[in-house]
């Protein structure tokens, strides 16, 4: 139930203009992005496109050169990024980086923790704080509930990724950014993940950053193209299929790998 | 609670040892242990080495110096039970603002930055009078009596600092497994990840620096009574260094191996005078400590749990082949 009336109507997020320059180099200029509540959208482009550095512009990782970011009718192109977080947006990262120190069970505990603002407790914790059950739960959905007392430097890549969108599923995200959530992952991993992924409640906005097509296509009703950091093509997956440019600069060249 | 069988030949120990050992070695390592946990408490779990450790225990005992009995007429007496809890306030505000100073740094520019603070401080307390008598510093300084034991003698001050030291392992090991706990250990691993949690990552180091000011106050408080007095010369590079040494040969990846450490650095520093020079101790205590760095660069705590698996090598590839069958 959104408390605020706003996030009925609103955009899940809305870009104008946006822009990332480093030095003398635009990683991304002029994007403009639309999502709706619930939408699934794919964010496609070949390596060096931009993804990742739209990503760390929307999620506050980095501050965007130009442009606006709206999330569900409120400005936030100024805010830091725990700010955001607040606001329900949630972001995996391409290459996972996670408390190496900590076990998963104490990894998710400190992602719903965190989130609700209760970190800041000193007396040591009992094993029936409901926020422990709270992380199992994360565990279970994200399929990481058999090594939950493993510390998370000991995982398997795809243990790895799963756990990042256990913790990314923390404390009811309305939008989550997911970078690349399949990448690196073996045949048999895949499908879960994709499983995984096909399992999010519905009013959850996934935006998603895909490199393998199949993935993307599948799992996303509508497809933003990345090229040279610059918006190439949008539509549902039919149309970027059929798309002669996209065919160009990118399906063409990953089939051609 | 296995910790809990480690007390029992501490409190046999008073009954074994004469009054030279039980004071000069035995409490001595303990409160050295106290401080040198201080910074294993940061090295280990928010991953940051600070070299103004001596800082924080020197605000303690100075603290007790100035508000109890001494013998340069400087200070305002209060009672014990005033002076104790304010110098451990004392030290744990300078903790935290060690921590707000040095926030942003980590490695080697953190070591800069708090040893920076501890060098001014060493060169504050030597030319500031009023507070700190200078180049001197205070002198006759007293434990209190409380009903009518007096914690200057042997026994009573061996307990103490056992139970301060047994005390502090306890505190350390529970705040580790509170949320905030939690939280600076993230920091130490992720510090841009725990952001994307929702979190600052201002309060966690403070409070870790705050916390391990609170520890190292308490060495200083028991060292200050130890002693029976302090100069600039107990918080200047000296005893900034020894608390280091004590900590990397006890091992930095757990708390217990300060003490580890204490007691190595005392039986040295106690026993080397038999064996070489006095003005040789450095190149000792230099040697040991590049020993330690190159033969178990986890201390000598991880070393002993190291051959403790060995010894149980079997029971361990069990476990192993386990887990990678589960």
């Amino acid at each position: 139930m959104p408390v605020n009336h706003s996030h009925n109507t609103a955009n899940a997020l809305e870009v104008r203009g946006i822009g990332k320059r480093f030095g003398g180099f635009w990683a991304v200029q002029d994007i403009d992005l639309t999502v709706r509540p619930g939408e699934r959208r794919a964010i496609l482009g070949p390596n060096g496109a931009g993804k990742t550095s739209l990503f760390n512009v929307l999620t506050g990782d980095t501050s965007a050169t130009t442009g606006q970011i709206t999330l569900f009718g409120d400005s936030v192109t100024r805010e830091p990024i725990n700010k955001r977080i607040q606001r329900g947006l949630r972001r995996t990262y391409q290459h996972a980086h996670l408390f190496n120190g900590l076990t998963v069970r104490d990894t998710l505990f400190l992602a719903v923790a965190g989130l609700r603002g209760s970190w800041r407790q000193v007396m040591p914790l009992r094993a029936s704080d409901a926020r422990l059950a709270e992380a199992e739960r994360l565990a279970e959905v994200a399929g990481v509930a058999d090594v939950l007392d493993r510390e998370t430097s000991e995982l398997s890549h795809g243990q790895r990724r799963q756990l990042e969108i256990g913790i990314a599923l923390a404390e009811d995200p309305k939008i989550l950014l997911l970078d690349e959530p399949a990448a690196g992952l073996s045949p048999a991993e895949r499908p879960k993940l994709s499983a995984l992924l096909k399992s999010l409640p519905e009013d959850v906005t996934v935006v998603l950053i895909e490199h393998d097509m199949d993935i993307a296509l599948q799992t996303s009703e509508s497809v933003s193209v990345l090229y040279n950091g610059r918006l190439l093509a949008e539509g549902s997956p039919d149309e970027i299929m059929r798309n002669e440019d996209v065919h160009r600069v990118y399906i063409g060249g990953a089939h051609g790998h | 609670m296995k910790q809990a069988f480690i007390l029992i030949p501490l409190l046999i120990l008073p009954f074994v040892l004469n009054d030279f050992w039980l004071t000069q070695v035995a409490t001595r390592s303990l409160i050295l242990g106290i401080m040198a946990l201080s910074l294993s408490f940061l090295a280990t779990y928010l991953g940051v080495v600070s070299f103004a450790q001596a800082t924080m225990a020197g605000i303690a005992g100075y603290t007790i110096a100035f508000f109890g009995p001494n013998t340069v007429g400087i200070g305002v007496p209060l009672p014990f039970w005033v002076s104790i809890p304010l110098a451990l306030v004392l030290a744990t505000v300078s903790g935290a603002l060690v921590g707000l100073i040095a926030r942003r740094s980590r490695g080697i520019y953190a070591i800069m930055i708090t040893l920076a603070i501890g060098v001014a401080f060493f060169y504050f307390t030597r030319q500031n009078y009023t507070f700190f008598n200078g180049w001197t510093g205070f002198s006759g300084v007293r434990a209190p009596e409380i009903a009518g034991l007096s914690l200057r003698d042997p026994l009573p001050l061996y307990l103490l600092s056992l139970g301060m030291a047994a005390l502090a392992l306890a505190l350390v090991s529970g705040f580790v497994r509170s949320p905030l706990g939690l939280t600076i250990q993230a920091v130490r691993d992720a510090p841009g990840r725990v952001l994307a949690l929702g979190v600052s990552i201002t309060t966690p180091i403070v409070a870790a620096f705050a916390f391990s000011g609170l520890l190292a106050g308490a060495g200083g408080i028991l060292n200050v009574w130890y002693q029976e007095r302090i100069s600039s010369f107990s918080v200047g590079l000296g005893p900034i260094i020894d608390i280091l040494i004590i900590s990397v040969i006890g091992g930095l990846r757990h708390p217990g191996g300060a003490f580890v450490g204490a007691v190595v650095f005392v039986l040295l520093d106690t026993f080397a005078v038999d064996l070489i020079d006095r003005e040789r101790f450095n190149t000792l205590i230099g040697v040991v400590l590049l020993l330690i760095v190159i033969v178990a660069p986890g201390g000598l705590q991880q070393l002993a749990s190291d051959w403790m698996a060995r010894l149980r090598r079997p029971e361990v590839k069990e476990k192993s082949t386990v887990r990678a069958n589960s």
